[in-house]
């Protein structure tokens, strides 16, 4: 796998060499671009935060892998640590940051201390005066938004803002402020020092109905049956969600890329193929996926806040034969109407599942109401 | 002040009325704000918390791999409901949205620690060993 290569530390040295700008102008002519969902050029973003005149600066790895199904980034943290500090400190050396943080997401505390010996022992190794500190979060799957994110190292609700202004602009504390995935940072060392680094290849994290589940390595644009067939499903497949905000489709030949699964509504995401097979209701799915918006709607905005907990009632009333055709109407209306007003990606993409499973299962939810 | 609210949440069990007065002195921040934070955050707990915080997964990955049936068996096995602590203070049950264990499914946490590819047994020996 390319993301266990070990670059022991040599990358830090060859940016130091490039200089902030040829740090920059490596990372897009190779083509790094965001894994947390978003796909931004990461050069880009380096650049924009370096060419702002501010004298504090602020960088954040974003590791809090909240998207249900998700796991890739605990792959790294686990197996190749390394990289993902070293990418830090050379964006730290980019745009002489104040200070970085690792927000990590608390479920994964047990990990605390191993993430600690790695940044003492890769700060050594590379000489790097930067200041590097750990917060682990509290269990808000929002904070995995950058905005929110933001105001939860302030020390706030870690609730989101409107966008613009961008962190890169208005960002911690309002100064320019890089916020890029966990797996960007690790990919950023392998991009500079590997000539034959391909950006193609990403992480997947593959679950659900299989029977081997686990983080696959393959280029962007694989396609699905071949990732699925990895897995080694144990019954028919009948659809894939890509995690809980990506949306959910049937199982069908198509290559993943933005573009194929967008045609369907649907977002690639962070790469979260969760596998259902024939033996699972998609009802039981959206009431599950209902459920977890609902507790994680963060309050803010009132379409998502009570459009999330509206839907979940009703889906419930669906799982006990207590709803009838008319219902799914309204379900239809709400999911709309959150997915079209809510104020940030959360609410945007909170019923996108829903919408899909309306569209493409309908009858599944036919059949349980009067 | 997350990392601060944590510190008092692991030496407590939980956060109460008076750690966060106590940290509203010290920081300068009202005590409006620290509470308002605190309950923003679903680790946090602004009431007394059991000896072992058992956080079960509820994500898609676990629920297709039956964590619903855990999630009773542990209900039952505890006798109590999600949210609440046993009468001898031992036991704490949270749902939690997804801890990242999702090809480990069924999963839960124990103050912090991971237990994974959950059965019926495995619970019973865990709790076992918690008891004793």
């Amino acid at each position: 796998m390319q993301i266990l290569r070990k670059t022991d530390q040599k990358a830090y040295a060859k940016a130091k060499k490039l200089g902030p700008k040829g740090v920059v102008k490596i990372l897009k002519d190779k083509g790094l671009t965001g894994r947390g969902g978003a796909s931004f050029p990461t050069g880009l973003k380096w650049e924009m935060v370096l060419k702002e005149k501010e004298k504090e600066k602020y960088i954040i790895c974003n590791a809090d892998e909240g998207e249900p199904g998700t796991f890739k980034d605990k792959f790294i943290l686990v197996n190749n640590p390394e990289l993902v500090i070293e990418g830090i400190l050379i964006a730290a050396y980019t745009i002489k940051a104040t200070r970085a943080y690792i927000y990590l997401r608390g479920e994964y505390e047990y990990l605390e201390n191993k993430i600690r010996n790695v940044i003492k022992k890769v700060k050594a190794k590379t000489k790097s005066k930067a200041n590097i500190e750990l917060i682990v979060g509290q269990g808000a799957y929002i904070c995995g938004d950058e905005t929110a994110i933001i105001a939860s190292i302030e020390g706030k609700r870690g609730q989101p803002r409107k966008k613009p202004p961008f962190p890169t602009v208005h960002g911690l504390y309002g100064k320019p402020t890089i916020i890029n995935n966990l797996e960007t940072f690790a990919n950023v060392p392998l991009a500079i020092l590997f000539d034959d680094w391909d950006s193609k290849l990403t992480l997947f994290s593959l679950s659900g109905d299989v029977t081997k589940p686990g983080v696959y390595e393959l280029p962007v644009g694989t396609n699905l049956r071949k990732l699925v067939e990895l897995g080694k499903p144990k019954h028919k497949v009948k659809a894939v969600y890509f995690g809980c905000f990506g949306g959910c489709m049937p199982y069908s030949n198509i290559n993943l890329t933005n573009e194929n699964v967008c045609g369907k509504d649907c977002m690639l995401g962070a790469h979260t193929i969760i596998v259902v097979d024939e033996k699972h209701s998609i009802v039981d799915m959206a009431t599950n996926v209902a459920k977890f918006y609902e507790f994680e709607s963060c309050g803010k905005c009132t379409p998502c806040r009570e459009g999330t907990m509206r839907i979940l009632n009703i889906l419930e009333n669906i799982s006990l034969l207590e709803a009838r055709k008319r219902d799914l109407e309204t379900l239809q209306e709400l999911a709309e109407v959150v997915k079209e007003t809510s104020l940030c990606g959360l609410g945007q993409t909170a019923t996108q599942h829903l919408l899909n499973a309306l569209k493409f299962f309908r009858k599944e939810f036919e059949e349980k109401c009067r | 002040m997350l990392n601060e609210l944590r510190k008092i949440q692991k030496k407590h069990g939980y956060v109460s009325e008076d750690s966060i007065k106590k940290l509203s002195k010290k920081t300068g921040i009202p005590v409006s704000i620290i509470y308002g934070v605190t309950t923003f955050y679903a680790k946090l707990h602004t009431k007394p918390t059991g000896k072992y915080i058992i956080e079960i997964c509820d994500s898609p990955s676990c629920y297709l791999n039956g964590s619903l049936d855990i999630i009773k068996y542990l209900e039952r096995k505890l006798d109590i409901k999600s949210g609440q602590t046993t009468q001898d203070k031992k036991f704490s049950l949270f749902i939690d949205s997804c801890i990242g264990c999702c090809d480990e499914a069924p999963a839960m946490l124990i103050n912090g620690k991971p237990y994974t590819k959950l059965t019926k047994e495995k619970i019973d020996k865990i709790l076992k060993k918690c008891k004793s």
